[in-house]
C-alpha cells in the first residue's frame, strides 16, 4: 500500500514537474517578448524593464529563472492577463471551478444513468433491448458535442424556450463566489430567495451537462456492459449457475463487483474527453468555465493567460487521472498495471 | 455456413476470409461499411462529382432552402449558404478535407506510435519505466489543449491543428502497441525466433507485427473517428482550417451566423460530421466483435 502510495506520489511529482518545465518553455516558444509572456506586464520605460528582468531573474541562466518560475508559482504569482489585467491566478480561480463543476455534473449523470442501463445490456446481451442500448448508445457516441449543443440550443433555448440561452445564471441574482460552485455559492450567500435562484441556476445547468453528459453515458453505457459480458463469460459464472443460483443471486454475489473493476481504469481515459468536451460546450453556452476563457485567451493571443491555464487544465486532468489509476491500483493489486482495454 | 462435418468442408478460410465472414453476418456492420466506402468515393473523387465549385459565391442565390422545401431547387440540393456558395458542393469537398486530414493524421500516428511503442515493449527497465509513466501521465491531456498550444505558437491552419491532434493520438498507440509486444515476448514462437537467432528488429517486423495488424486495425478505426470529431471541433473553434477552406466543422461555424433563418447550414454539416463518425464507429464495432467471434470459435 505505501509503496503504491510512494510511486504515485513521485509520479505526480516528476509529471507537474515536466508540466511546469513545459509551461516555462512555452514562454519562449509563443511569439513577442519572453519578459512580457512571463509576466503579462509590458514595460513602459527601459528603468520599469530592467527591475521586471531583475524580478524575474531573465539576466541568469536558464535554470535559474525556471527555479525562480517554480517558487514564484508556489507564491500564487502566476503573472497577469494581457486583455484584463487581472492576476490570472484570480481568473483561473474562478474558471477553474466552474469547468469542474459542470464535468462533475456530467459524471454524476453518466454514473447513475450509464452503469444500471450497462449493467442491463450487458445481463440481457444479445436481446433486442440490449441491441437497442447499445445501438442508441453507439449513436449517441457518435454525435459531434458542438453539434449536439446546438441542437439543444436550437430546440430547447429557441422553439420551446424552456431552457436559457447562456450563463449561469440570471443577471438578477448577485451571487459572491466563495466556492466557485454555482450551487454551493447560492446556498452559502445571504439576501437571496434561495429557491429560486437554486431553481434558475438548474435550468442554467440543464443543456450544457446534458451535451457533455449524453456522451459520456454512452461511453459509460458501453464500457460497463463489455465488462458484464466478458465476466458472465468467466467459468466461476457458469459454476454458480452449476451450484444453482438463480440469475438475481449470481448477479448480486458475482457479477456486479467483478464487472466494476474494469470500468474505473476506462472511465480514467474518459475524464480526458470529458473535460474537452465540457471546454468546448463551454464556448458555446458563454459558461465562464476555463474552456472559455482559454479559447478567448487564443483569440485574442493572451499568451500569458494561455501558458496558465495549459498549466492548470493540464494538472487537473492528469491529477484526476493518476488519482483514479491509483484508487484502482489499489482496489485491484494483482491487475497487470498497463492493462487497459477499448471501448 | 453450416459447418457440421469440419473434414468434409472443402474450403478452409484463411483468418481474413473468417473474419470477413463474421463481420459480413452482422447487417448493421455491412451497411455501416457501405456508408463510409459512400464517403470515401466522395472524399476521393469529389472534383468529378460536385455540380459547382466550392468556393464560388452567387450574389443572386443567397440562402437557397434544400430541394426538399418548398422554396428550394433542384440545381442546388443542399442548398445555399449566405454567400450564395452551394452546400452540396461544399459538404462534398468538406468529407474530403476532414476525412483526408484523418486519414492521414492517424497513418502518421500510428507510424510513430507503433515504433516508439515497439521499442518500449522490447526494451526493459529503468529507461523504459520513466518512459512508460511520463506517457501514461502526457497522455490525458486533451486534444483542444494542445492544439491550442500549436495555434498559440505556429498559428491557426488545418495543418498546424492536424499536428495537434496527431501528437495527442500518438500515446495512444504507443500504449497498445507496447502491451501487445510485452505480452507476445512472453510466447514460445517468438522464444523459437530467438533462439534460431533473430535480432530484436527482426522478431518484430517477422513475428510480432503480423499478428498486431488485427489491432491495428481497429485501433485505427477508433483513432480516425477521434481525428474526424477532433478536426471538425477544432475548425470549429475557428483554430483548425480557415474558413473559405471547405471544412465541415468550418462550414458548420459559416452557417452559425444564419441559424436562425437558414437552419440547413447547421444541420447538413452537423448531419454528415455525426454520419461519418458514425459509420466509422460501426464498422469498427463490427471488425471488434468479428475478431473476438472468430478467436472465440
Amino acid at each position: 500500500m505505501i509503496r503504491i502510495l510512494v510511486r504515485y506520489s513521485v509520479l505526480f511529482v516528476l509529471t507537474l514537474l515536466v508540466l511546469t518545465a513545459l509551461s516555462f518553455v512555452l514562454a519562449y516558444l509563443f511569439p513577442g517578448d519572453v519578459l512580457v509572456n512571463l509576466s503579462g506586464i509590458t514595460p513602459e520605460n527601459e528603468v520599469q524593464r530592467d527591475a521586471l528582468v531583475r524580478q524575474y531573474r531573465l539576466d541568469q541562466s536558464y535554470l535559474i529563472q525556471f527555479w525562480h518560475y517554480l517558487q514564484q508559482l508556489m507564491n500564487g504569482n502566476w503573472g497577469y492577463s494581457f486583455t484584463s489585467g487581472l492576476p490570472l491566478r484570480e481568473e483561473v480561480g474562478l474558471a477553474l471551478p466552474a469547468t469542474i463543476e459542470i464535468s462533475t455534473y456530467a459524471m454524476l449523470m453518466a454514473l447513475f444513468i450509464g452503469l444500471p442501463v450497462g449493467y442491463y445490456a450487458g445481463i440481457r446481451s444479445y436481446s433486442l433491448s440490449d441491441r437497442t442500448i447499445n445501438s442508441v448508445s453507439l449513436i449517441s457516441y457518435s454525435v459531434p458535442v458542438f453539434w449536439l449543443a446546438l441542437v439543444l440550443i436550437l430546440f430547447f433555448s429557441l422553439e420551446l424556450g424552456v431552457a436559457p440561452l447562456s450563463g449561469r445564471i440570471s443577471l438578477m441574482f448577485d451571487i459572491p463566489s466563495v466556492t466557485g460552485f454555482i450551487l454551493i455559492d447560492i446556498l452559502l450567500s445571504e439576501h437571496i430567495d434561495h429557491g429560486l435562484a437554486l431553481r434558475d441556476a438548474l435550468h442554467h445547468l440543464l443543456l450544457p451537462t446534458l451535451a457533455i453528459g449524453t456522451i459520456t453515458t454512452a461511453a459509460m453505457i458501453r464500457i460497463t456492459r463489455r465488462s458484464v459480458i466478458d465476466v458472465l463469460q468467466k467459468p466461476y459464472i457458469a459454476a454458480a449457475r452449476a451450484r444453482g443460483l438463480s440469475r438475481p443471486q449470481i448477479f448480486v454475489r458475482h457479477v456486479m463487483r467483478n464487472a466494476s473493476l474494469p470500468i474505473l481504469p476506462l472511465m480514467a481515459i474518459q475524464i480526458t474527453t470529458l473535460i474537452t468536451n465540457a471546454m468546448i460546450v463551454e464556448t458555446l453556452f458563454s459558461w465562464p468555465g476555463i474552456g472559455n476563457w482559454l479559447i478567448q485567451a487564443i483569440y485574442q493571443r493572451d499568451y500569458p493567460a494561455l501558458r496558465i491555464g495549459m498549466l492548470a487544465v493540464s494538472t487537473l486532468v492528469i491529477s484526476l487521472t493518476i488519482l483514479v489509476d491509483m484508487f484502482n491500483r489499489m482496489l485491484d493489486p494483482g491487475r497487470e498495471r498497463f492493462e487497459r482495454g477499448a471501448i | 455456413m453450416a459447418r457440421f462435418s469440419l473434414y468434409d468442408e472443402e474450403f478452409h478460410p484463411s483468418p481474413w476470409q473468417q473474419t470477413w465472414q463474421e463481420f459480413r453476418a452482422s447487417h448493421i456492420a455491412l451497411v455501416g461499411l457501405f456508408v463510409l466506402l459512400m464517403f470515401i468515393i466522395f472524399s476521393v473523387f469529389a472534383p468529378w462529382l460536385v455540380p459547382y465549385d466550392p468556393l464560388e459565391q452567387n450574389v443572386d442565390g443567397l440562402l437557397i432552402p434544400p430541394s426538399w422545401q418548398l422554396n428550394g431547387t433542384v440545381s442546388h440540393l443542399f442548398g445555399t449558404d449566405a454567400l450564395g456558395r452551394d452546400l452540396f458542393s461544399r459538404i462534398i469537398y468538406g468529407c474530403r478535407v476532414t476525412l483526408g486530414s484523418s486519414f492521414i493524421l492517424v497513418i502518421l500516428a500510428m507510424l510513430v506510435g507503433v515504433s516508439i511503442g515497439a521499442i518500449a515493449g522490447i526494451m526493459s527497465g529503468v529507461r523504459s519505466s520513466i518512459l512508460n509513466h511520463l506517457l501514461d501521465a502526457l497522455m490525458a491531456i486533451p486534444t483542444l489543449l494542445i492544439a491550442i498550444i500549436i495555434v498559440a505558437i505556429l498559428g491557426t491552419g488545418l495543418v498546424n491543428s492536424m499536428w495537434a491532434i496527431t501528437l495527442a493520438l500518438i500515446p495512444q498507440f504507443i500504449h497498445h502497441t507496447r502491451t501487445f509486444v510485452r505480452n507476445e515476448m512472453k510466447k514460445e514462437y517468438v522464444l523459437a525466433s530467438r533462439l534460431d537467432g533473430a535480432s530484436n528488429f527482426q522478431l518484430f517486423f517477422n513475428s510480432i507485427l503480423p499478428n498486431m495488424i488485427e489491432l491495428l486495425v481497429v485501433q485505427g478505426t477508433l483513432a480516425l473517428s477521434i481525428a474526424v470529431l477532433d478536426v471538425s471541433a477544432l475548425g470549429f473553434l475557428n483554430l483548425g482550417a480557415q474558413p473559405p477552406l471547405p471544412e465541415l466543422g468550418a462550414i458548420l461555424a459559416d452557417g452559425l451566423d444564419v441559424a436562425y433563418i437558414a437552419p440547413w447550414n447547421v444541420a447538413l454539416p452537423g448531419l454528415t460530421i455525426f454520419l461519418m463518425v458514425l459509420s466509422i464507429n460501426v464498422v469498427g464495432d463490427g471488425l471488434r466483435s468479428a475478431l473476438r467471434k472468430r478467436v472465440s470459435h
